[in-house]
């Protein structure tokens, strides 16, 4: 780990001041940030410690929905019980992902923003654009099976690994931030960025941004919310594909009802939390069954690129697509 | 007295290891030890050209930087190529690059945050040759290994194997790989070096065999082994990469002679994938016939595995092979390919684990092409003695085993066609296999000591690495003296206690058990007629002789090779398999094992259980992936590289067949460490293979191959 | 024989005998105990010393820093120390005799205790003379100064890193955006006068290398000097010695290093020292009370949930919190709940038969 002052800041104006240098990090569960430190991926010369921030509460807003404060851990959010009533996605995307010490830890804000696990970024030494821009990928022609078949570019391939933002991008959540233009909304949708020419850009905040709470809207879609993933262990691993639905029924219970909205989100095959509109177009309209769910889940992953190792997701994510629309529409 | 051998009693180390109190190597205090940290190399095959230690050497609180330019230098040593024990090790003595992150230089600091900066901060160049990272690429170049090493011979043929394939009506060939797997106990290896003066050395070191290591290290730095003393209290697991001291061992030592202090060497988790061996990958061939009664004619095992380009280690997959059934007509062979990797050793079973996946598979592919049950093509294919050395077993109980553990399964119940049991949406699988390990015993020496207070004190050199040592040798000793355990002290995990062998190859307790129980048995001969009245203890006769102790030490001898000596079991595992997803998840596992006697049912039942849960890793989840143009380990931390979680283990059911042997050695006991982990990965693929009727014949299992 | 006794190391023996010269060997009844043979010897004399068991693992912890033996005399005894061994009792006929005859050799006035050091060579490297008598519990110390003494003069001095903000600059900041009370009380403090100027690119300066902390670890306040870079579990570890927190994998993916901090199960691997400062710090050194084991740590016995015991006390941190979580009750819920802990020799059937007598028990 490189030398770094460490600096508690005491207000989110303070903290955002000081974050704005270059080579200054926020620091909050560290669960990400310590981990990339001590392999010498990120070498922040000054980390800003924001836990003293009240940044920590679940608060119901006027609209019927909630805003979650950015310091508040990944347990307290899976458990909180308007969230494992209203937003069972969340919940069950937030405990399909690391353990119980990690999600003890582990903050809304910086699941946000969790790095790739793809080796080659993590190993310090191979070639990555993310990590050192302009030195190439190692990852093409490598080793590809944990990579991206969604979101990809010829410079980067690596998966977001993050389970939360699948299901957020599913409830159409909404990332608050105060930066040093002020404060500002973004859809989750937009939040993170595409590889493209600039893999090492990941998020649209700019330096100093800070987040300070991510806002779940009131939606018919919620309740009716469910996250599968699909992993090499039956814990404690990281995606290799995984949906999240949100689906609002129309007509009565029992038989084909029809779907009169629907998201859906991938993880564990794209370069970020990964939104499927074509899919969820395929879906609106239709009624509930297995045929709608196999059509939209081709058309989520029309246009996949596979490298090497990993065309199997391509199938898998399609097979879990559709199983978690099964399960959201029961 | 109730004997306390055969109890099964609380691990005598139990409440150190729960309260933190039990010192690991790493553990040992040392005031003012210094931090080190080891450079690897970024290519796989070449030369250093240059190392920059500047910006390293400047930072602070570094006490120097080691390149094989300031190394200092050993005299040189050789290492035997017949005993794959006697690793070469890299130690800075000149530039050559053989795998990625070998050592290519090492840091020495205040502080561990120093050292480990400070190691980031040394940049090397290199004179790189593209390498080979994968045996397929140069399959043709298979050699002869020299031998087996422990296993003897590479290659065995008796009778004719074109008698035997005539001979069968059903004949099938079939290929089986498993992958590069890594040890990766909990504790990672570390070593403190500690000189005294410039001849004399104590290493606290993470291992399985200390006095391999004292004589390694006496070796290689031109000392006497008196000179160097090995500390090991406890371990922190070992399966095999603790079995043979590494680079690192030496590294810590010439790096606390270069800073003339005490200096500690832990390695990194990414270094555990690269720097203290591995599985080799396997390439298995068999070749199965068998005639109308489904009796076996022919066996054909043809095992190749990679090896470093500067050492030799084969994985003696086929050696169970030669053993396990009756069959006339048999011949396994065992070659090596080099490529640019770190030298493979010993793991977990070595031979056994993979051998019996790729034999116990094809002859579940066998069964099925036969029409006949799997378990019941064992039972005709029983062998009654060792045909291979034509001997007779000590013991053998694996009929026994079959019958125990595929009544309490219910294996009755089995549908035998494959795809055909479901719950609900779910594929079941039910699957066997026949489990065995070789019950080995070497000599080893003990000494118990008799104190005034009554106290017996048992001492050898040997290792718990987890296996229970500490607790059964002080039920040993205790029935051997004839006081109750809460008596004996028994201490181990120092060179200058009565030598031992290496803890590996399942072989302590038999090797060093029989050598507390003679000398403990010694020790009561000769204070017996000490006794003045019946009622005198032990203590008191000790008391009075006015001595601090009465002891004896023994050394056991090699034993009789008159017959084969192994332990034997059956394995039953259910699998759940979702169909669309291919998620695999073991349900259900009843093992049944005769391994002689049963020393102490509780730690047993805890290495068979250990061993199986290995199992459901080699066959489901482990797979050390090299990157395919640079060597370069690309999973290397336990994010990556997959070993089983709680949640993928269930309940598992170990049945103890009772098996009493006068031949093994004088506690008829059979080594348990490793047989857990034979047989069960061939009983999961072919579980996995009755739920889908896909037959898996790489490992590990993963969802994709079943999608 | 001169008089002058002094706390203070390196001072020329009353007898002629410097730092850097050959030292005499000593006879204690009838054996040459220090010969030269190659290795390091201390030499204490410690008239009202005797061993102790709390002692003695913070004395062979320095005789390993000096990869010495130890040979204290006094007229009531004289005892050997080596690092790994039991203590050795030497035999005393004519103790005082010998003692006398040694005090007399490195100059020690009767009454008077002083430590020794001296090399492989024979050469006397340091030497210690307290003003007041070396009393039980106290060697350890006195060994102590030798080993910091010695270490001091073979490390060259290093210079410091950049860094991004020097303490001004972060108090401007502060003062800027109008922090709190308490954050500007700590910049004034540090750092007088408060100049009005957006913060720069920073200049030259130190980053600091280490930083005091508090850290309330097993109910007991510890005031520490560490690497802000280091862990909260390499500070267990390394530095308060509080070894029973184990290093697994150092990333987050193994559970061996669980602690309980504020009342919650983390990794301390992940978890920065100097971040965890005002907050309980529960190690499996701390879960029992006394000698009354923690349920949970009897059940781990009973059940034997262990084997080699290396990710043992992360498991019993993590099964403790889970009790007291309240989320798990099936097996599967405690396998699923438990699978942020490793366990390489696959103990998991016994360690959820363990948490699940325990739980029952709770």
């Amino acid at each position: 780990m490189q030398p770094f002052q460490y600096l508690r800041a005491e207000s989110a104006d303070q903290a955002v001041k000081a974050g704005t240098h270059a080579h200054a990090q926020f620091i909050a569960g560290g669960t990400t940030l310590v981990d990339l430190m001590r392999l010498h991926v990120m070498k922040p010369a000054a980390l800003i410690d924001i836990t003293g921030l009240p940044l920590d509460q679940i608060e119901a807003t006027a609209g019927g929905g909630l805003k979650i404060g950015a310091l508040v851990s990944n347990t307290d959010l899976a458990y909180h019980p308007t969230v494992s009533a209203k937003f069972p996605a969340l919940s069950e995307a937030l405990l399909s992902g690391a353990s119980p010490q990690l999600r003890n830890m582990a903050t809304v804000g910086g699941n946000l923003l969790q790095r790739t696990r793809c080796p080659y970024f993590r190993d310090g030494t191979s070639a990555c654009n993310k990590r050192a821009p302009g030195t190439g990928c190692a990852a093409i022609g490598g080793f590809t099976r944990p990579h991206a078949v969604l979101g990809t570019s010829a410079h980067c391939i690596a998966t977001h690994p993050s389970d939360m933002c699948v299901a957020l991008v599913a409830l159409d959540a909404i990332v608050h931030t105060h930066g040093p233009r002020g404060d500002r909304a973004i859809a989750i949708a937009d939040f993170h960025t595409v590889p493209g020419d600039h893999p090492e850009l990941e998020s649209v905040l700019v330096p100093g941004e800070l987040v300070t709470a991510v806002e779940l809207p009131a939606s018919p879609l919620a309740a009716r919310s469910h996250y599968r993933k699909v992993r090499d262990r039956a814990s404690y691993a990281f995606a290799l594909a995984s949906a999240a639905v949100a689906l609002e029924l129309a007509g009565p219970d029992g038989k084909a009802r029809t779907i009169k909205d629907a998201r859906l989100a991938l993880g564990g095959v794209a370069t970020k939390p990964w939104r499927a509109k074509e899919a969820e177009r395929a879906l609106i309209g239709k009624p509930a069954t297995d045929d709608t769910f196999q059509r939209a889940a081709a058309l989520a992953l029309d246009g996949a690129t596979p490298h090497d190792d990993n065309a199997f997701k391509i199938e898998l994510a399609r097979r879990t697509i559709v199983r978690a629309l099964q399960r959201g529409a029961s | 007295m109730k004997p306390a051998v055969g109890a099964a009693i609380d691990r005598v180390d139990a409440r150190a290891k729960v309260t933190g109190q039990a010192v690991y190597a790493a553990e040992t205090p040392v005031a003012g030890v210094a931090h080190a940290v080891i450079v690897g190399a970024t290519i796989a095959h070449g030369r250093v050209r240059s190392i920059n230690t500047r910006e390293a050497r400047a930072l602070p609180g570094v006490l120097a930087v080691l390149t094989p330019d300031s190394a200092p230098r050993l005299p040189p040593a050789e290492s035997n190529p017949k005993n794959p024990g006697d690793k070469i090790l890299q130690l800075l003595q000149d530039d050559k690059v053989w795998y990625t992150d070998q050592p290519i230089a090492v840091v020495v600091a205040e502080t561990l945050e120093r050292a480990q900066h400070a190691a980031a901060a040394v940049v090397a160049t290199y004179d790189s040759t593209p390498p080979v990272a994968e045996m397929r690429a140069v399959i043709g170049e298979a050699f002869d290994p020299i031998e087996l090493g422990p296993n003897g011979k590479a290659v065995t043929t008796r009778g004719n194997l074109d008698v035997g394939l005539a001979a069968a009506v059903t004949k099938l060939t079939q290929t089986y790989t498993t992958p590069v797997e890594s040890h990766n106990p909990m504790e990672p290896h570390a070593t403190i070096a500690v000189w005294q003066g410039e001849t004399k050395l104590t290493l606290y070191d993470a291992t399985q065999g200390i006095f391999g290591v004292r004589n390694k290290i006496a070796k290689l730095f031109g000392l006497e082994p008196t000179d160097v003393r090995v500390i090991n209290h406890y371990v922190g697991g070992g399966f095999g990469c603790k079995g043979t001291p590494w680079s690192h061992v030496g590294l810590a030592a010439l790096a606390a002679k270069a800073v003339n202090r005490p200096v500690k060497l832990v390695l990194t988790r990414p270094q555990m994938f690269s720097l203290v061996g591995h599985r080799p990958e396997t390439l298995q061939t068999i070749t199965l016939g068998a005639d109308a009664n489904a009796r076996l004619t022919v066996i054909r095992h043809d095992v190749i595995s990679e090896t470093s380009r500067f050492d030799q280690f084969a994985e003696p997959s086929a050696v169970a092979t030669r053993h396990l059934y009756s069959c006339p007509n048999v011949v396994t062979s065992h070659k090596l390919v080099r490529i640019d990797i770190p030298t493979p050793t010993f793991t977990r079973a070595p031979g056994e684990a993979t051998g019996t996946f790729a034999l116990e598979s094809a002859l579940d592919e066998l069964a099925y092409a036969l029409r006949v049950d799997p378990l019941e093509l064992r039972i005709r294919n029983h062998a009654v003695r060792d045909e291979q050395e034509d001997k007779p077993f000590s013991s053998k109980s694996i009929l026994e085993c079959y019958k125990q553990g595929a009544a309490r399964f219910g294996w009755a119940k089995r549908a035998p066609d494959p795809g055909t049991m479901r719950d609900g949406d779910v594929r079941l699988g039910w699957g066997m296999a026949s489990a065995t390990y070789p019950a080995k015993v070497s000599p080893a020496s003990a000494i118990a000591r008799m104190k005034p207070d009554g106290v017996l004190l048992v001492q050898a050199g040997t290792q718990d690495i987890g296996t229970g040592t500490y607790t059964i040798m002080t039920q040993i000793a205790a029935d051997a003296m004839g006081v109750p355990v809460e008596q004996v002290r028994f201490e181990l995990g120092d060179t200058t206690f009565p030598e031992t062998p290496v803890s590996g190859g399942s072989q302590t307790a038999a090797s060093v058990g029989s050598a507390v129980k003679a000398a403990v048995t010694t020790l009561k001969a000769k204070l017996t007629p000490l006794r003045r009245s019946p009622g005198e203890t032990w203590g008191q006769i000790v008391a009075r002789s006015g001595q601090p102790e009465i002891s004896f030490e023994h050394k056991t001898e090699k034993r009789s090779d008159a017959h084969a000596y192994h332990s034997h079991g059956a394995v039953f595992v259910e699998v759940r398999v979702d169909p669309d997803l291919g998620e695999i998840r073991v349900s259900k596992i009843v093992a049944a094992y005769a391994a002689g006697k049963i020393l102490n049912p509780k730690t047993a039942l805890s290495q068979f259980k250990g061993g199986l849960v290995w199992g459901i890793g080699l066959a489901l989840q482990e797979h050390m992936v090299r990157d395919r143009r640079t060597s370069w380990a690309v999973t290397r931390d336990l994010a990556d590289y997959h070993v089983p979680v709680n949640a993928d283990v269930p309940d598992i059911d170990v049945i103890l067949v009772d098996e009493p042997d006068p031949f093994v050695n004088a506690l008829g006991a059979k080594g348990i460490g490793e047989i857990g982990i034979t047989g069960i990965a061939a009983a999961i693929a072919n579980a996995v293979y009755h739920a889908t009727e896909k037959r898996v014949r790489a490992l590990p299992i993963t969802l994709d191959k079943l999608i | 024989m001169a008089s002058t006794v002094s706390a203070d190391s390196e001072l020329r023996t009353p007898a002629g005998l410097a730092i850097g010269e050959l030292a005499d060997g000593v006879v204690i009844g009838g054996l040459a105990r220090y010969p030269a043979t190659g290795q390091p010897r201390v030499l204490a004399f410690a008239h009202a010393w005797s061993p102790a068991d709390d002692e003695l693992r913070a004395l062979r912890a320095e005789l390993r820093g000096l990869g010495a033996e130890l040979l204290v005399l006094s007229p009531r005894g004289a005892w050997s120390v080596r690092p790994d061994d039991p203590v050795e009792a030497l035999p005393a006929d004519q103790l005082a005799d010998d003692v006398a005859a040694a005090a007399g050799r490195y100059g020690v006035v009767a009454g008077h205790d002083a430590v020794f050091v001296i090399d492989g060579g024979g050469v006397l490297r340091f030497a210690h003379r307290p003003a007041a008598p070396i009393a039980s519990g106290q060697l350890a110390a006195a060994l102590a100064i030798a080993g910091r003494e010695l270490r001091r003069r073979a490390t060259p001095a290093r210079p410091a890193d950049r860094v991004l903000f020097t303490r001004r600059e972060w108090s401007v900041t502060c003062l800027v955006v109008g922090c709190t009370s308490a954050f500007l009380a700590a910049c004034k403090q540090q750092d007088k006068p408060a100049e009005r100027k957006p913060p720069a690119p920073a200049p030259a300066a130190d980053i600091p290398t280490t930083i005091d902390i508090t850290l309330q670890i097993n109910g007991q306040a510890r005031k520490l000097t560490v690497d802000p870079r280091a862990s909260l579990l390499d500070t267990l570890r390394e530095t308060v010695g509080l070894t029973g927190t184990k290093k697994g994998c150092d990333a987050g993916q193994c559970g061996a290093c669980t602690v309980h901090v504020a009342g919650k199960r983390v990794v301390s691997c992940l978890t920065l020292a100097v971040m965890a400062q005002g907050k309980d710090i529960t190690t499996i050194e701390g879960l029992a009370e006394h000698d009354q084991l923690h349920p949970m740590q009897q059940a781990f016995i009973d059940h034997d949930g262990l084997q080699c015991g290396y990710c043992t006390p992360g498991q019993i941190m993590s099964a403790a919190a889970l009790v007291r979580e309240n989320r798990a009750t099936t097996d599967a819920e405690v396998r699923e709940q438990m699978s942020g802990n490793l366990c390489r020799c696959g103990a998991y059937p016994n360690i959820v038969a363990a948490i699940q007598a325990a739980r029952r028990k709770a």
